[in-house]
């Protein structure tokens, strides 16, 4: 359909567009001369006129000119007297000026019609192809799965796209001509007055609606406004993208829920640990008072009285003291025991080489008079609570020293394994007593013990207080025994070294 | 009761007391202690008011203070004396029974002079209220102020 009719000055070469002045005065002489024979007077003048006009039209002024000159020569040498000549009489001067002006005048008028009708059918071509681009885009528009709308500043819809038809429910002929925000009953979280502020200042706004849809279900959409200004730059309409955000918004909801919870049993959970510390704080007060009463007291009866009472009843007291004492270490094994769990960590690089050293002065009293050989490979740095990981050290080895008591030669080993991706194993072997592997779940429980009290004293604490103590530093701990052929307690704690 | 002693205990529990002194007669120390039983008591000592009014205003060589107690605890009391001008310079020996963190931390950075956790084993316990008992009231001089042995 575009340039359906195109120009002939363009298409035609240059000696063609002559050729056709040439033809057609040609032709127009060809007419006249037979006519004039049959005594037709007077049909050459419109008929060289006919020629320029058509010359001019179809050709262009150019050879428009050279019609004219051709026409007044033929017209001057077959239809003027003397004829077959190019004698011009004075008294036929303005008629051949009258001819020639006509000529020109008609040749102009022409061109000019030609020139508008070019211009004319230039401007439909541009309009056309403006059409069809914006069919194009429009139909781009529709198969984009965004829900893209355009409202008029009086925010009525004017273009609706496959996308809100498909978020809101109404076809493009149901919501196009409606109030947009009639239509879908939208809700603003600021008043509007702000928003069209805001558009009208930046071009344009974007922000969380609820919307309705055709039927009835709300919505809420991440909008975009645009802005589109007329050549003028006056707002002319606006562009509006919407983007469901109903499951984010309910994920959020969901999230600040659980959130929520998770505040409130943050606050439960650390209100039943200050209940635990206000437990604890007051057994590690009020307990142990009563327990050292009954030792004191005892041991001033036994004082006393020890004379005139009989050897049962001295052993009574003996008995009543020793478990008054035992009362008292429990206590504060227990006491040491939640302590892990309720004080917070304060984590440095430790030097394990250097704690046990330290552990070694530590149970020195138990060490004294034994025979023990020591073999402390090289140990490296953990990263832990220095006070926790020292406590550890001295559960483990104390007991590798209590537990080889019976043994005439005692060895104790403590060492570092191979790195592995639990960082470093490290290890403290002993010759001693050892363990049932069948029992070796039960060495982490507190209260747990897997020797009779009169063989080897203790609680049945300690090693559960190293387990909460390895397990608060996020590390594993577990041993391997043999009945009467000792046993080997490891350890690991990630991120030495760190 | 006597009014010049260079022992100030500060303790509740009648039988804490009982034993306290038990251990310090060891010693013959008893007569030098004051005992009070909670901490306001202990400071209308220190302050010589309410059934001190009449004593002479000289310090105790020592204080021996129990936590927990009644009206006001031994934190307050700590506290109180040290931010004293006169009564700062007084020894104070924390002597409870809670071997909690935090306590000692707080006795320490109240600048409490020693800590000392009862022993529940009767002769430990005595054997720390006699070196404590011989430690400042006898072995260590006191600041100027104090009560003097006779």
């Amino acid at each position: 359909m575009a340039e359906q009719k195109p120009s002939l000055l363009k298409d035609l070469p240059l000696i063609q567009r002559y050729g056709l002045a040439i033809v057609s005065v040609a032709l127009a002489l060809g007419s006249a001369l037979p006519l004039e024979r049959y005594d037709f007077r007077g049909v050459e003048f419109p008929l060289f006129l006919f020629a320029i006009a058509l010359t001019v039209w179809y050709a262009g002024p150019g050879p428009g000119i050279l019609a004219v000159v051709l026409s007044s020569l033929c017209f001057n040498f077959y239809f003027t007297e003397p004829l077959h000549s190019f004698y011009v009489s004075r008294s036929e001067i303005p008629y051949y000026i009258v001819f020639v002006l006509f000529g020109a005048l008609l040749a102009w008028f022409s061109a000019v019609r030609r020139s508008v009708e070019r211009q004319l059918l230039q401007s439909r071509n541009e309009l056309q192809k403006e059409v069809a681009e914006r069919t194009q885009q429009a139909s781009l528009l529709n198969l984009t799965h965004d829900t893209i709308f355009v409202r008029d500043m009086r925010d009525v819809i004017t273009y609706w796209n496959r996308g809100a038809q498909e978020l809101y429910g109404w076809a493009a002929e149901e919501a196009i001509g409606k109030h947009s925000h009639q239509l879908l009953q939208t809700a603003f979280p600021i008043p509007i007055d702000e928003v069209q502020a805001e558009l009208l200042r930046t071009d344009r706004w974007e922000g969380e609606l609820q919307k309705t849809k055709a039927d009835g279900s709300r919505v809420a959409v991440a909008s975009r406004w645009s802005l589109r200004r007329d050549d003028q730059g006056r707002a002319a309409a606006i562009l509006e993208t919407n983007n469901d955000i109903s499951d984010r918004k309910r994920r959020e909801e969901e999230i600040r829920q659980l959130n929520d919870e998770l505040g409130k049993r943050t606050t439960d959970l650390e209100a039943s640990n200050k209940e635990l510390e206000a437990f604890a704080y007051s057994v590690s007060h009020d307990l142990r008072a009563p327990v050292r009463h009954m030792a004191g007291y005892t041991e001033l009866l036994q004082k006393h009285a020890s004379s005139i009472l009989d050897e049962k009843s001295n052993r009574y007291i003996l008995t009543i003291l020793e478990s008054a004492k035992r009362m008292g270490t429990l206590i504060d094994d227990l006491l040491a025991f939640s302590r892990i769990g309720r004080v917070e960590a304060r984590s440095t690089t430790v030097s394990l080489d250097q704690l046990v050293k330290e552990v070694l002065g530590e149970v020195q009293p138990e060490i004294d008079g034994r025979n023990i050989a020591w073999k402390i490979g090289a140990l490296p740095d953990l990263y832990g609570d220095r006070s926790m990981l020292r406590l550890a050290l001295v559960n483990f080895i104390s007991n590798a020293v209590k537990f080889t008591r019976t043994r005439p030669q005692a060895v104790i080993e403590v060492g570092c394994l191979e790195k592995n991706k639990d960082g470093a194993v490290v290890f403290i072997k002993d010759n001693g007593v050892g363990f049932d592997m069948k029992y070796a779940n039960k060495l982490f429980g507190v209260f747990q013990r897997l020797h009779p009290t009169e063989a080897f004293e203790g609680t049945g604490i300690g090693l559960a207080t190293v387990q909460r103590i390895i397990h608060r530093h996020g590390g594993r701990v577990w041993a391997e025994g043999l009945e009467d052929r000792g046993a080997t307690f490891f350890f690991s704690i990630p991120g030495h070294r760190r | 009761m006597d009014m010049l002693g260079r022992i100030l205990m500060v303790e509740d529990d009648p039988r804490d007391v009982e034993l306290t002194l038990t251990a310090l007669g060891e010693y013959n120390l008893t007569n030098e202690v004051v005992v009070t039983r909670d901490g306001k008591e202990a400071l209308d000592y220190l302050y010589c008011r309410g059934n001190f009014t009449g004593r002479t205003s000289e310090n105790p060589a020592v204080l021996l203070l129990d936590l927990k107690l009644p009206k006001v605890d031994g934190l307050e009391v700590l506290q109180q004396i040290k931010s004293d001008e006169k009564l700062k310079m007084i020894p104070v020996v924390v002597l409870t029974s809670s071997r909690e963190e935090r306590d000692m931390v707080a006795s320490y950075k109240l600048g409490v002079n020693a800590y000392v956790v009862k022993p529940v084993d009767f002769h430990e316990f005595v054997n720390a209220i006699k070196e404590l008992g011989v430690f400042w009231a006898i072995i260590n001089e006191p600041p100027p102020g104090s009560v003097r042995k006779k």
